[in-house]
């Protein structure tokens, strides 16, 4: 088993992104930025209309307008579109006005299908069914048999439905590519994308030609969050355009409505749950009925129940199909919505027993789970730093005026974990250039910057030193970045390979140095004989004469894992007036194993509390029942975080010698999975009734103390 | 006011027309917003009036260069520095002066380069990021440094309106900073990083 340097010099730093200046000063080339010579610009038409068949589609008139070089549709008359967004076809024209201008006036005859656009309508007697096998899809029932007579048998049972609504992932570079075609069977493609090798694949299998003949780049890209890992229907599209057009490139990218509702979502989770415990706080039962929808044709299920134990479960899931767009993995699929919808009865419940709830759930974590104990570590560490001892107080007892305060928090856990059939290939130059080269991507993550990281550790050099390709189909096979999958896969052939470069690098320049292989090291960009600085790197590798040194390598066992925790803690206040609520402080504390950049890997846990702070307080795909379109398909009216919505957030690594032993454990996925969880039960916890709706805005909270009110009267 | 109200509305020649005949000054004070506006656009222009369609040439003065190119009336400020002039810092996102990453500096003042027309910035010195100092007294440096961003694509748009506001107060506040940058949106959740990045620079720019 191979391991990680005892004592490093760089890994676990606070190293600034390399390609941070280049994005920062805007010089940096994103997909959608690529102007390739005679690019032509694609548009791309989607269907207005939530649900209906296509009578007649023609595309004549817009074939003659000036400046349109190709059109290109996907759907024919008599099929049938099933959401508001779905793509029917693309223009491709010297401009983007012009482009637009011919969409336009693509002829489309609909025949107006009675719709589904919300889940009540879908679930209603009598709904039209817009699925084969109906709207509603119930999967298999999980069921301990004792379950029924052990709620029944509870001392304290609550019985409450959550639920938390369909989000979009609003990638700010929307999905899209500008396609090339070289010659008859080659092309060149800049992508926005999680997968460089998904794309080249998807367009190589459309278009019959091999893989290895499509050469997709990615150097940045503006946010996927799960749902860029192909080239999509439009990419194809671009594909036939630009075929149509001589070979030039086309330039596809949706627009911000497109991106909303054809550019991927988080499905919704409703559960009615039924909890039982014991009056010393022991849960005993819990029963839950669930649904969700993943649009016209996709899943939406979650974990439940959620990193408790809960000794008798029993659960039912169904999917529910809707005139929306399909839902596409989000960060940590499944995750929040299930964390959400499990760490909101854990609170009601615990406020029914009348416990503290962080005591409450310490009693009933796993037994015999490894990340007990890790949870144990991260709750004392969260709980200090909210100053939870001090300042929680039992629901009802928060302040006697119209503002008031509460604290909650919520836990979650990931599996993440890596591949083993990652390369990286690392290259010594005579010049003293060092380059490492993966057809991986970086999201923002810096995934970049850890690989540059471990080489510079491995040859004594500084991070700056290492020029870190990724994002390219054409380099060694990379690991496509999902699930936060990208850091264990890469980093370590990352380091195997600088290993071996470095081997191969002091076996070849020792006869130079009248030394042998095994007295040579490398510390602080020197080459040392027997511990003693001898020569610079520089001068060094001038003794390669004419050749570099070449590795490509693949994983080593033992130097990354799976599987981590985590926890959340919030602080809001509440106005019970007005039902706004604003947010004071966040606490998350994280485990990963071993962190490479502490600088990006507390920006991604960062990110990810806003990343759960958006669903928590603004973020809802608000459907209209009578038109069936998205009502907030903008930046205006689909509400995120700004810089004023953003309160004190403390980041606190487990980073300790054991987790550093387990080896690199991704990081993107888990920050944002328990943050919705935690400000819900904060917000409960300040106006002393539980909201059961996200997100909190001050209608649901307004309703949740109205209907509180009503409840008493 | 009949002539007007039979004319469709866009119609802009028509308007100026009508406003030209109808005496300034009386009209003012039945006018809506909208028509103030255009009596504004008809005082400054004393020529003939001239009906844009189709491409027409245009030149920008950007970042100190003036450029030649084409566009339409109805083109953006943001498509025409992206698609015509290759000038890709701004970035274009919500498309409707919501997230701010299309902020570029136009006579000192920053706008939303996605909501105005580059045929209304002719003359106007426009300022983007690809100007900026990247130097370590510099706003870029300062996000790169404290790590202010992440995917990078809102990165050009919190940078600009950084520097912008930087130009306007020497010594802001966090609240202050916080409240200046409102007109953006990051989806990664930078805000932290951008924070830090905007008062360090304040800090360099103070000892520079």
């Amino acid at each position: 088993m191979a391991s990680w340097p005892q004592n490093p010099k760089l890994i676990g730093g606070r190293i600034p992104r390399l390609d941070g200046l280049g994005k920062a000063s805007g010089k940096t080339k994103y997909p959608s930025d690529v102007r390739p010579d005679g690019t032509l610009f694609g548009v791309l038409l989607t269907s207005p209309v939530p649900y209906a068949k296509i009578k007649s589609i023609d595309a004549s008139a817009a074939a003659k307008m000036p400046g349109v070089k190709a059109i290109h549709l996907v759907v024919e008359a008599g099929g049938t579109l099933h959401y508001q967004g779905e793509t029917i076809g693309g223009v491709a024209a010297e401009t983007e006005e012009k482009a637009r201008d011919a969409v336009r006036a693509i002829k489309v005859e609909y025949e107006i299908l009675p719709h589904v656009a919300t889940e009540e309508q879908a679930m209603a007697p009598g709904a039209p069914q817009i699925m084969n096998g109906g709207n509603v899809r119930k999967g298999r029932e999980v069921a301990n048999p004792k379950v029924d007579e052990a709620y029944r048998a509870a001392d304290f049972k609550l019985d409450s439905t959550y639920s938390i609504p369909v989000i979009t992932h609003v990638c700010l570079e929307s999905h899209g590519l500008t396609v090339r075609w070289d010659n008859d069977d080659h092309m060149t493609v800049w992508a926005s994308t999680q997968n460089v090798g998904g794309v080249s694949g998807e367009l190589a299998g459309a278009f019959q030609i091999p893989a290895t003949n499509v050469h997709t780049m990615t150097e940045v890209m503006g946010g996927g969050f799960g749902s860029k890992f192909g080239a999509d229907v439009w990419g194809v599209i671009a594909g036939h355009l630009s075929k149509k057009a001589g070979g030039k490139p086309v330039r596809m990218f949706l627009d911000r409505s497109q991106e909303h509702l054809t550019g991927g979502n988080r499905p919704s989770g409703t559960a009615h749950i039924q909890m039982g415990a014991t009056k010393d706080g022991m849960l005993t039962a819990m029963i839950a009925e669930t649904h969700g929808t993943g649009g016209s044709s996709r899943g939406a299920n979650f974990p439940l129940p959620y990193v408790y134990f809960v000794p008798n479960a029993k659960r039912s899931h169904s999917d529910v199909y809707v005139n929306g767009g399909d839902a596409r993995a989000m960060r940590a699929p499944g995750h929040p919505q299930g964390c959400a919808l499990m760490e909101a009865a854990m609170d009601d419940i615990a406020a029914m027993i009348g416990i503290d709830p962080l005591d409450f759930r310490i009693k009933n974590l796993p037994p015999k789970d490894f990340r007990t104990p890790i949870y144990l570590q991260e709750l004392e560490l969260g709980a200090k730093a909210i100053g939870w001892k001090e300042k929680w107080k039992p629901r009802g007892q928060n302040g006697s005026g119209t503002i008031k305060r509460g604290l909650g928090l919520g836990l979650h856990q990931w599996g993440g974990g890596g591949t083993t059939d990652k390369q990286v290939s690392c290259t010594i130059n005579p010049d003293g250039s060092v380059e490492v080269k993966s057809a991986t991507q970086d999201l923002g993550t810096g995934t970049r910057t850890i690989l540059a990281i471990i080489t510079a550790e491995v040859l004594g050099l500084k991070t700056t030193d290492i020029k870190s390709n990724i994002g390219d189909s054409l380099f060694p096979p990379g690991q496509p970045s999902g699930g936060s999958t990208t850091a264990p896969s890469m980093s370590p052939p990352a380091y195997n390979a600088a290993l071996q470069a470095r081997d191969a690098f002091l076996a070849k320049i020792a006869p130079a140095l009248a030394a042998e292989a095994q007295q040579l090291s490398l510390a602080d960009g020197q080459v040392l004989i027997d511990g003693q600085p001898k020569i610079s790197w520089k001068d060094a590798c001038r003794k390669l004469g004419m050749g570099s040194v070449s590795v490509t390598a693949g994983a080593l066992p033992g130097l990354s894992s799976n599987g981590v925790g985590g926890c959340q803690f919030a602080e809001a206040e509440v106005d019970v007036e007005t039902g706004v609520v604003k947010l004071k402080k966040i606490v998350a504390v994280q485990d990963s194993g071993l962190i490479i950049d502490m600088l990006t890997w507390e920006s991604q846990v960062y990110g990810g509390v806003i990343g759960g702070i958006n669903p928590a307080l603004f973020e809802e795909r608000v459907m209209d029942p009578g038109s069936g379109l998205m009502l907030n398909a903008d930046m205006e009216m689909y509400k995120l975080a700004g810089a004023s919505d953003i309160p004190e957030i403390v980041v606190i690594p487990l980073d300790t010698p054991e987790m550093r032993a387990r080896g690199v454990i991704g990081v993107g996925e888990p920050p944002t999975i328990s943050t919705a969880a935690a400000i819900r039960n904060a917000v409960s916890n300040a106006i002393g009734v539980p909201v059961n709706k996200w997100p909190m805005t001050p209608m649901n909270v307004l309703d949740a103390l109205a209907a509180a009110k009503q409840g008493k009267a | 006011m009949l002539e007007t109200e039979q004319k469709p509305p866009n119609n802009r020649a028509s308007r100026r027309d009508f406003l030209r005949g109808s005496g300034l000054a009386a009209a003012t004070t039945v006018l809506t917003g909208r028509a103030t506006a255009a009596i504004e656009e008809a005082r400054a222009q004393d020529s003939e009036v001239q009906v844009l369609s189709g491409e027409i040439p245009l030149k920008l003065n950007v970042n100190g260069e003036e450029k030649a190119t084409v566009a339409e009336p109805r083109s953006t400020l943001l498509d025409t520095l992206r698609n015509r002039l290759d000038v890709t810092g701004p970035k274009r996102v919500c498309d409707r002066a919501s997230c701010g990453a299309c902020t570029v500096i136009v006579e000192g003042e920053t706008v939303y380069s996605c909501t105005t027309l580059a045929v209304s910035c002719q003359g106007k010195a426009i300022e983007t990021i690809e100007s900026f100092d990247t130097g370590p007294n510099g706003v870029p440096y300062a996000f790169h440094q404290n790590d202010g961003l992440m995917c990078g694509y809102c990165t050009p748009g919190f940078v600009t309106s950084c520097k912008a506001l930087l130009d306007q107060n020497k010594n802001p506040t966090l609240e202050e900073i916080q409240r200046g940058l409102d007109g953006n949106i990051c989806r990664c959740g930078t805000y932290g990083g951008v924070f830090k990045a905007a008062l360090a620079a304040a800090k360099t720019m103070k000892g520079a």
